[in-house]
């Protein structure tokens, strides 16, 4: 997991790469690098984020270049592990994003003839291998093309090499993009990278090899037959991006909720007449859900939304986990959720539940993302870009999506009635009041957050739809704030929990007003006796709680099925001053990173 | 445009709007949409217009508002930076915060005053710095009143009892950045208001009054909004999108966001703005004046006319809404009466007269059946209205009525 960029053209390259690097921050921030060609090739890197190589490097002149930016995987965050990397002979520079699965056997390969190998990691290997390969007069695309024959594993990998105008680059499951633009051209990770200097985009394939020079992109198969691709102009514009007067990208997305909401059922829900159907008709004896991370915890939601309106039991799996789950129901609807479309894990589930010849659809939210490729149908969350690591607007679209999707199986599946359709859709289309109502309490949220920020170990609990809440509450409050948060159905406490509870450990308790509520009081009960402080998250009119709750946010009544969304707004911003308070860089969370393109 | 250097602009926007309560529950008095758009949009744009890229923006109460609109600015043609007031103290203050961002010459504008492009290109073209529009006023003694003597601003009378002049401050000039000594000295003795300030520089800095033929709105209270409202709808852009349905009857300037549907039998008297995933009737009848939000519903028989229905509200079958102002999400069941007649409105401790007027209703509220909202009333955010009730005085924010 890293990112990496490279340009050609006729401007000096070292400013550029490093501004565009910069974007990619968010992919990986232990280590950076970078590497100048001319005739001879010039290499700085550094352990610490990209600030600290901008300072430390020295003006490096010359029109080509690549740079990286490392979140280790494979060998500690650490000078010698930054990349780029050079042969024995500095007769090339390697950037990677990736792991080489057959790295050791490499290795002791090369070693054998004689290589010496100055870091842990596995990229090193292929820049002696291409080293190795490439003579004064061969083509750097047909030798790196010939060295990739050689390594297993996914990678997205840049090369240049010394008195060559160019930079080869090469992607098999790593994400990798062409930036195209007037007499330069651009190569990044990630679109959000070159958007300052291009909107046209190429996306390069897996099995692909390509070249950029200052005026010409060619694009090769792993056959070596020449591709012709044209570029697309992507709508997103730079600005998009940019924090736009807030401290934090995060808090910036929290406050776009409402409006994500609204765009993502936008022209969706004509709720008299017939939809434009997800899925082109077909009937589904089970939905299995796959996901990672924030997504599971859509995914955990979803279950219960389209058991409830679909009445078909559904499943939710881990990605990662998924292809050791042989037991195969007969026709499932596989639906696999990813923010970027580009994570690894769930890729791989989608090729694997299309070998088993299930339907698939992809809830994804980066248009033309890798995952879109690989299944039958998608969804798109249309959140806009998200930059905060934390997961927040992507995940409320991601349950609209799956409310619609719910509507979709209920209608086809005749369990949802014309009727109980409409007022579905109704509700659906109150959200962004519900949430803008959340964010109105933003102030009080602070002051509550503030209180409680020197825990060290934090509860959440909640039943039903606010079960899968409560991890999300959790999960975003440990990977922001670095408090140990737990998420519980809140039956399970006094299943081995309780031991853990003490007079230092709050507990956050969603108790909405449905049928949950009456065993929720019972468990905030059986935690007050603990000592434990309890946080309720309760309806504005519930005027009973107080005498239960040390503290509570209360939240205007919204209904069951979808009182899950505003509950994790107030979580989020709950986490956020968390983290505020203690002082946590809240966009960029230490070990993690935004899309994982490693299994 | 003194002599080729570009200025920028301050737009003070920190403030809640009190007056304008409860429409102001969530955002801003400068974000509440007219015709579609905040009011503070218009400014931007005439600022715009005139090649003033360089804002900065005074945000406070509700700031997030603000930012997540504007963003960087950039979609609108300018570069944006915020400063933060944390307390609204005035209007000098306000300024004050902006202290080091600026310098030289700069304009100064409040955030809530609609001014179009012409009056801001008529304080440019005046070229003397310092500077302040000033217009004629039918009820001057809401302002900072002026008298000029010998083309200067001589002298500035807060808020008179007895009649000076009607010529008033409008609070948009151009001033040069000794004025934070000025309002340094006057925070340091308990002044926090900006006319306060231009008034204690009059004795070593004669400030230039600007007549325009330009526009300049300010909306102090809740019925001011439809004026502004009927006013920015003159003067839209018509953009047709979305279904419409057959037996639709649609004339003169009617805009139509994106998959928003109008339905069978519906009648539409321009100007009217209708924004984004609206469902409209069918046999929905709407008069002129009226701008109806994104994501609105309004069900069969229902009339509306000279009225504001921001995004996300729903108007059940059978109801009437008239020189009516509903805030974010108000829901109505079928049946509601809003009509507008002369009415006598309290706003905080004072009365008005006001010849046509309907009912304010906050955010969020939710009527029942067959409601009766008297002309002039003004209902609070989140307030729950049960069925047949009779609404004939204003009501707080999350009232009951049973």
């Amino acid at each position: 997991m890293c990112g990496i960029v490279g340009y050609v053209g006729p401007k000096e390259a070292q400013p550029i790469l490093i501004d565009c690097l910069k974007r990619l921050e968010y992919r990986g921030y232990d280590s950076a690098g970078i590497a100048i060609g001319g005739d001879e090739i010039n290499v700085y890197k550094t352990e610490g984020e990209i600030a600290v190589l901008e300072a430390g490097m020295p003006q490096m002149p010359g029109v080509v270049g690549i740079a990286h930016t490392r979140w280790a995987t494979q060998g500690r965050p650490t000078t010698e592990n930054a990349h780029p990397f050079q042969g024995c002979e500095k007769g090339v520079a390697v950037v990677h994003n990736g792991i080489i699965s057959n790295f050791m056997e490499l290795r002791e390969s090369l070693a054998g003839d004689g290589h010496n190998f100055s870091s842990e990691t596995d990229t090193e290997v292929f820049a002696h291998l291409v080293e190795a390969e490439l003579k004064e007069d061969s083509d750097l695309l047909e030798t790196v093309r010939i060295a990739l024959k050689r390594v297993e594993g996914t990678y997205a990998f840049a090369v240049v090499a010394p008195g060559r105008p160019e930079v080869v680059a090469a992607r098999n499951e790593s994400p990798l993009v062409i930036g195209v633009g007037n007499g330069e051209n651009f190569l990044a990770s990630d679109v959000t990278a070159l958007l300052k200097y291009t909107n046209r985009i190429i996306y390069v394939q897996d099995g692909e090899t390509v070249r950029i020079t200052k005026d010409s992109v060619t694009i090769m198969d792993a056959d070596g037959a020449e591709v012709k691709r044209a570029p697309e102009r992507i709508a997103w514009s730079l600005e998009d991006a940019e924090k736009g007067g807030y401290p934090h990208f995060m808090l910036k997305e929290i406050f776009e909720q409402p409006a994500a909401i609204h765009d993502s059922f936008l022209g969706r829900i004509d709720a008299v007449e017939g939809d434009e159907p997800f899925l082109d008709g077909g009937s589904f004896s089970s939905v299995k859900i796959v996901a990672c991370g924030t997504s599971y915890n859509a995914g955990l939601v979803g279950k219960y939304i389209i058991e409830e309106l679909a009445r078909v039991p559904v499943t939710v799996q881990i990605s990662s986990e998924y292809r050791y789950s042989a037991a195969a129901r007969e026709n499932p609807l596989v639906v696999l959720i990813t923010q970027s479309g580009e994570t690894l894990d769930t890729i791989a589930a989608a090729r694997e539940a299309t070998k088993r010849g299930n339907r698939t659809l992809a809830i994804v939210n980066v248009t033309g993302s890798a995952i879109t490729r690989e299944v039958d149908h998608v969804i798109y969350t249309r959140a806009g870009p998200e930059i905060g690591v934390a997961a927040t607007k992507t995940f409320v679209t991601q349950l609209v999506a799956l409310y619609l999707l719910a509507i979709e199986l209920g209608t086809m599946g005749r369990t949802l009635t014309a009727q109980a359709k409409r007022s579905i859709v109704g509700q659906l289309r109150n959200l962004p009041r519900s949430v803008q109502d959340v964010l109105n309490q933003a102030g009080t949220i602070e002051a509550m957050a503030q209180k409680y920020s020197g825990a060290r170990d934090m509860f959440f609990i909640g039943r039903n739809l606010q079960y899968p809440i409560a991890m999300e509450g959790a999960l975003k409050t440990k990977e922001i704030s670095y408090i140990h948060g737990e998420g519980y159905p809140a039956g399970e406490l006094k299943h081995g929990p309780l031991a853990l509870l003490s007079k230092d450990t709050p507990v956050v308790a969603i108790v909405t007003n449905d049928r949950t509520y009456e065993k929720m009081i019972a468990n905030i009960s059986e935690v007050s006796a603990r000592g434990s402080p309890v946080i309720a998250i309760a309806d504005a009119n519930d005027t009973e709680i107080i005498k239960y709750a040390d503290d509570v946010i209360f939240l205007r009544e919204t209904p069951s099925l979808f009182s899950p969304v505003p509950v994790i707004v107030a979580l989020q911003l709950w986490a956020y001053h968390l983290a505020k308070a203690r002082g946590c860089p809240i966009d960029k969370p230490r070990n993690i990173a935004k899309t994982v393109t490693v299994e | 445009m003194f002599g080729g250097i570009l200025m920028k602009a301050v737009i003070l926007a920190a403030g809640e709007g009190k007056r304008l309560r409860p429409l102001t529950v969530s955002e801003p008095k400068v974000m509440i949409p007219v015709a579609n758009r905040p009011i503070l949009e218009y400014i931007v744009d005439a600022l715009v217009k005139n090649n003033i890229s360089e804002i900065v923006m005074v945000v406070g109460y509700r700031k997030e508002r603000i930012m997540s609109h504007f963003e960087d600015g950039k979609k609108y043609g300018a570069n944006i930076e915020y400063v933060f007031q944390d307390k609204q103290l005035g209007n000098g203050h306000a300024l004050y915060c902006a202290k080091g961002r600026v310098s030289g010459s700069f304009l100064v504008l409040a955030g809530d005053n609609i001014v179009d492009a012409q009056a801001v290109a008529d304080l440019l073209s005046s070229s003397v710095c310092p500077s302040a529009l000033v217009v004629e006023s039918e009820n001057p003694s809401k302002y900072g009143v002026v008298t000029i003597e010998k083309g200067t601003i001589r002298g500035v009378v807060e808020k008179p009892q007895d009649i000076v002049s009607n010529i008033i401050l409008t609070g948009f000039c151009c001033l040069k950045d000794s004025i934070f000594n000025v309002i340094e000295r006057c925070i340091n003795s308990g002044e926090y208001g900006l006319s306060h300030a231009l008034k204690s520089t009059l004795n070593n800095q004669p400030i230039a009054p600007v007549f325009s033929d330009g526009l300049w709105i300010d909306a102090v209270y809740p019925w001011d909004l439809l004026e502004l409202n009927a006013a920015a709808l003159e003067n839209a852009n018509v953009k047709t999108a979305g279904k419409i349905e057959k037996n639709v009857t649609i004339t003169g300037p009617v805009s139509i966001g994106e998959e928003t549907v109008i339905r069978a039998g519906t009648t539409i008297y321009g100007p009217v703005m209708i924004g984004e995933g609206c469902d409209i009737g069918p046999n929905v009848t709407v008069f002129p004046s009226t701008s109806i939000g994104d994501n609105v519903t309004i069900e069969p028989y229902t009339m509306v006319k000279n009225s504001i229905l921001m995004s996300n509200t729903s108007i059940a079958a059978h109801s009437y809404l008239s020189h009516c102002v509903f805030g974010y999400g108000v829901k109505g069941k079928s049946h509601l009466m809003g009509a507008g007649a002369e009415a006598y409105v309290n706003v905080g401790d004072e009365f008005f007269k006001v010849p046509h007027m309907g009912s304010i209703v906050g955010e969020d509220t939710e009527f029942g059946t067959g409601v009766i909202v008297e002309p002039g009333t003004i209902v609070g955010a989140g307030c729950k209205v049960s069925s047949g009730a009779k609404i004939t005085r204003n009501l707080p924010n999350r009232s009951l009525v049973t």
